[in-house]
């Protein structure tokens, strides 16, 4: 049996899955100071009726990082950076306590100028003088060549052996560096909390006599061992959306173009599936308001869900974003979202009665008519849904593209359905479906979608293979791989290719998933010829391959 | 700090020929500078995505014989349409200045197409000037062509337009390609004075160049007063172009565009491809984004080793001055053109498609008009290897009078209407913004 949970910013949600059934489902309020205790509550009410002996697999998605990181409690860490020429390096001071170092690489991977072991020793004093125990080494183009931030940080472990180092090119090996500088910084300032919560996970697990694997969800709806995590901590950030999503695709598998549109109580969620694949934020996940290396499903949040309250001031009425309490018809105190559809469609949500009564009052009181105040709160909020929605289509339309054929064949996004999942999404999406025009669905199970998404989501793997024939090497964008091609070797796309799927397989090996590596595909392929003179002088390659998301070999759907 | 937009778009996926400069590798180093800096991620910034222009945009500039298909890929339709996209960007105020990085160039090609001319098919600053003329109503444009090379073909264009703005400084003609752009090359008799060309001694620096822009080029912009400047960006004054022999840098090049400040830049030349572009290219985007570009230095750099002479100096200061007063008797001098040339003003030229290797000869009438920059027809030969080509090219302004308009279609449906030995005759009526070609052969006529 699986097990998965999804811990949430305001709820808690776990499903035990087995024989194509769910088994249970379990709803708790999120404790925000005590997360590992929420998410083993939510454990043992699934496993009530069970013996831990009996899960195969439990797949865990929390919000751990993402809260150490949006109320800054991480480790205190500096940043030691190796700017070479370009940009300001005002540009590139975005955190406290960040040293600049002589050094600098270029796009070939090739040495400018070499790092000043008198000003590494110095910043590092300056640094230990602090107290600070982390360090984040990042360079310019170290994806090309690492050499630099491996010196500096062969100098920090000789010095100060106590103190924790991340380096750029192991952390986040693709192209853009400031991107790459604050994914290697909050990786390395989360890393200490992350392997606290592993290590009282696996004990709690013990305790349970539970010996069953244990999986993380990612950003990119992917999962990777709990034992792997520690490296990479900020992977989890946002896995809440990319398990709603996750669970929407599992209940509905069907490969065509839709909206998944999770509402909740107080935020919708928006994603679009294309030929039924998440469609990821193309420069990453956003922290903090900056852009990062971590993968992540572009997820539009809208602050308006089923319990936003409704306000009329000077005869104006709007949803208000702040949540003041559940809906009317569920006992609440004043009226909502979801009073004013389940009113206008008689949906029985709670008691119906109570919604009605509640509008009445508010009319009463603003002298307004029910039927209007019904109306103009819909047009408020399917207005509100369609307009995001819209964004997101033309967004993904406009992307930048740098191929002639990309060019030539445009995009279109052409809405097929729209899938509610989430506590309010009964009610708003028939109605959004109505006015856009197109086929909806409410799967069964929406409710629990995001913890079944996380139950039954397999283990992502990613790289992209740099080649570079004239000066002999390739790099990888992942923990900083790198091998030399012996000169003068000619080498083509399929060489290349193959290159690749070996890497990737390993690695799929190092992390029990190489079952999935046969479904690995390839992503990008470019391939230049270097020319100098008039003669090719090498060849450089850039590929990728990955194991996309997708699910778990037992999980064929859900049994109705 | 200005909100700049940029369109990179390297066509990866496009070459004249393996081995050419013009080649997929042209970008590639530019495009991991330029991704790795994450400058795309900057505020300042924002990317669009190239579009396709579309026949009618080309039509507004060209003659491609015998259609525009013939003259084209979809890599020169993005590459112009990009330059659309940025356009409209700068127009609706969604930004304040935009750069379009992108390939194929096009500053070599002339009004009449019959072939690739310096790596270049189809104008893309010409084609953008008569869009923004037609869809904003632009009037006076200024473009800098700031590539090594003479922009012959965007001087022949704007040859006979009083209100376009034409600079040039490039490396003396005598020494490169396409060996034109000579001081006495001013515009046509009604335009005279809105072509200005600076050419420049081999090895010319940095400093040359700057001392030629605030006393030269600046103070030209100020009296001519421009509603738009672009600026005809090509990289190849660099120390290291292979193609070149100038002395520019890296900085050299921001300064230029912090100075310049041209409301949008297009890609041109530019074939040092490792040394020179990835930091050329991020100097003008800082340059044009307000981006402090003291940290950019290409890795060659060394500034002891490029000094301006005296000798250079000396002639740049002599060029400026013949220049400035070249520029400042252009009235005078158009309204004795008017009173000296008959009706129709006539010139002969020859000219060469070194890329593909195509012999042209062209006659030109000019219609002296007293209103406007007056009506043209062209008649035009060329001979490839294999086969000859006879068009016959009539064109009306954009400001065109309605006098010389209706001139220029008497004129194509009396040659409609008679026997002749053209293979095609086009009009080009930019008033009504319709673009007829007729092939008298088959009495085909289509219609943009």
């Amino acid at each position: 049996m699986l097990i998965g949970i999804d811990v949430g910013g305001t709820f808690t949600d776990g499903v035990l899955f087995g024989e194509q059934t769910v088994l249970a489902t379990v709803k708790q309020p999120t404790d925000d100071r005590d997360l590992k205790n929420t998410l083993l509550k939510v454990l043992d009410e699934l496993l009530k009726e069970r013996g831990g002996q009996e899960i195969n697999r439990i797949v865990l998605s929390t919000t751990l990082v993402t809260n150490l990181l949006a109320t800054e409690r991480g480790d205190r860490t500096a940043l030691l950076i190796l700017p070479g020429p370009g940009l300001p390096l005002e540009t590139y001071r975005i955190f406290a306590d960040t040293y600049f170092l002589k050094g600098s690489i270029d796009f070939r991977g090739r040495e400018l100028e070499v790092i000043d072991r008198g000003e590494v020793i110095k910043a590092l004093e300056a640094i230990n003088a602090l107290g600070i125990k982390k360090i984040a080494v990042v360079g310019k183009f170290s994806n090309r060549n690492n050499k630099q931030e491996q010196e500096v940080s062969d100098i920090i472990q000789d010095r100060y052996p106590e103190i924790q180092v991340a380096i750029g090119s192991e952390t986040a090996g693709q192209l853009n560096f400031l991107r790459r500088i604050v994914t290697t910084y909050y990786s390395a300032m989360t890393r200490s909390a992350w392997e606290e919560f592993v290590e009282a996970i696996k004990k709690a697990l013990v305790a349970r006599k539970i010996n069953a694997t244990v999986d993380i969800l990612k950003a990119d709806g992917g999962t990777m061992p709990l034992l792997l995590s520690n490296t990479k901590p900020c992977e989890t950030v946002f896995s809440g959306p990319a398990a709603s999503t996750m669970g929407a695709v599992a209940l509905t598998m069907e490969a065509c173009n839709s909206v998944v549109i999770d509402i909740g109580g107080t935020t919708s969620d928006i994603t679009l599936l294309i030929d039924g694949h998440p469609l990821y934020a193309s420069k990453g996940a956003r922290i903090q308001g900056h852009y990062t290396h971590i993968n992540a499903f572009s997820v539009r949040s809208i602050p308006m869900g089923g319990d936003s309250p409704l306000t009329i001031e000077n005869g104006n009425i709007s949803v208000e974003s702040r949540r003041r309490g559940v809906a009317a018809c569920f006992g609440g105190q004043s009226p909502t979202v979801t009073d004013v559809f389940n009113h206008k469609y008689h949906l029985e949500i709670g008691n119906l009665a109570q919604s009605t009564e509640i509008l009445s009052e508010m009319c009463g009181k603003n002298n307004m008519d029910k039927n209007g105040l019904c109306q103009a709160v819909e047009d408020i909020v399917i207005e509100r849904l369609q307009t995001t929605i819209t964004e997101m289509f033309k967004e993904w339309e406009n992307e930048p593209a740098y191929r002639v054929w990309e060019v030539v064949h445009g995009r279109r996004f052409d809405v097929q359905e729209i899938i509610g999942i989430g506590a309010a999404s009964a009610s708003i999406v028939p109605v959004l479906a109505r006015r856009m025009q197109v086929a909806y669905r409410i799967p069964v199970h929406a409710e629990v979608a995001n913890a079944l998404g996380a139950c039954v989501a397999r283990p992502t793997l990613a790289l992209k293979l740099h080649i570079d024939t004239q000066n002999g090497y390739y790099t990888i964008d992942q923990e900083g791989l790198r091998g030399s091609i012996p000169l003068g070797k000619s080498m083509q796309m399929q060489d290349a290719r193959d290159l690749a799927q070996v890497h990737l397989l390993k690695m799929a090996q190092e992390r029990g998933m190489e079952r999935y590596a046969a479904d690995a595909e390839c992503y990008l392929e470019e391939q230049f010829n270097v020319i100098r003179g008039w003669n090719t002088a090498g060849k450089i390659f850039d590929v990728g391959v990955q194991i996309s998301p997708g699910f778990i070999e037992e999980y064929q759907g859900v049994r109705k | 700090m200005k909100k700049t937009a940029i369109i990179f778009f390297p066509a990866f996926d496009w070459a004249i020929s393996p081995t050419h400069p013009e080649r997929e590798e042209r970008l590639l180093y530019t495009r991991d500078q330029i991704f790795e800096e994450g400058i795309m991620d900057l505020p300042q910034i924002k990317e669009y995505k190239p579009r396709m222009a579309e026949h009618k945009d080309i039509a507004r500039v060209h003659f491609c014989v015998p259609d525009i298909n013939a003259q084209i890929t979809e890599a020169h339709l993005i590459s112009a349409g990009s330059s659309l996209v940025i356009a409209d960007a700068v127009m609706n105020g969604e930004v304040d200045n935009g750069f379009a990085l992108v390939r194929p160039p096009g500053h070599h090609s002339m009004t009449v197409a019959h072939g690739n001319r310096g790596f270049c098919n189809i104008n893309n600053e010409a084609i953008m000037v008569e869009y923004l003329r037609k869809k904003y109503g632009l009037r006076k444009i200024a473009i800098v062509d700031t590539d090594v090379h003479h922009g012959d073909g965007t001087q022949e264009i704007f040859w006979h337009d009083p209100d376009v703005l034409f600079i040039s400084f490039h490396q003396d003609g005598r020494t490169l390609y396409p060996g034109t752009g000579y001081i006495e090359e001013l515009g046509g008799p009604l335009a005279y004075g809105s072509t200005i060309n600076i050419p420049l001694q081999p090895r010319t620096t940095d400093v040359g160049i700057h001392h030629i822009l605030d006393n030269l080029v600046m103070p030209i912009l100020d009296e001519f007063k421009p509603e738009l400047v672009i600026n005809s960006a090509g990289q190849d004054n660099h120390f290291s172009d292979p193609l070149a022999n100038m002395s520019f840098t890296a900085q050299g090049y921001a300064v230029l565009n912090t100075k310049l400040a041209p409301d949008i830049a297009v890609l041109e030349g530019g074939y040092s491809v490792e040394t020179a572009l990835p930091y050329v290219n991020m100097g003008i985007i800082m340059a044009m984004a307000g981006i402090d570009y003291s940290n950019l230095r290409e890795p060659d750099y060394s500034p002891a080793r490029i000094k301006e002479s005296p000798g250079n100096m000396e002639y740049i200061n002599k060029l400026i001055k013949i220049q400035l007063a070249n520029f400042r008797q252009r009235e005078d001098k158009i309204a004795q053109n008017r009173i000296e040339h008959q009706k129709m003003y006539k010139y002969h030229k020859k000219i060469y498609y070194d890329t593909d290797g195509i012999n042209e000869e062209q006659s030109t009438q000019l219609c002296m008009c007293g209103k406007c920059a007056g009506y043209r027809i062209i008649d035009s030969s060329a001979r490839a290897r294999w086969e000859m080509n006879r068009v016959l090219c009539i064109s009306v302004p954009t400001y065109g009078c309605p006098e010389c308009q209706a001139e220029a279609q008497r004129v194509y449906a009396e040659m409609k209407n008679s026997r002749n030995n053209f293979s095609y005759i086009y009009l080009q009526d930019r008033i009504n913004d319709v673009y007829r070609s007729l092939e008298p052969a088959r009495s085909l006529e289509t219609v943009l």
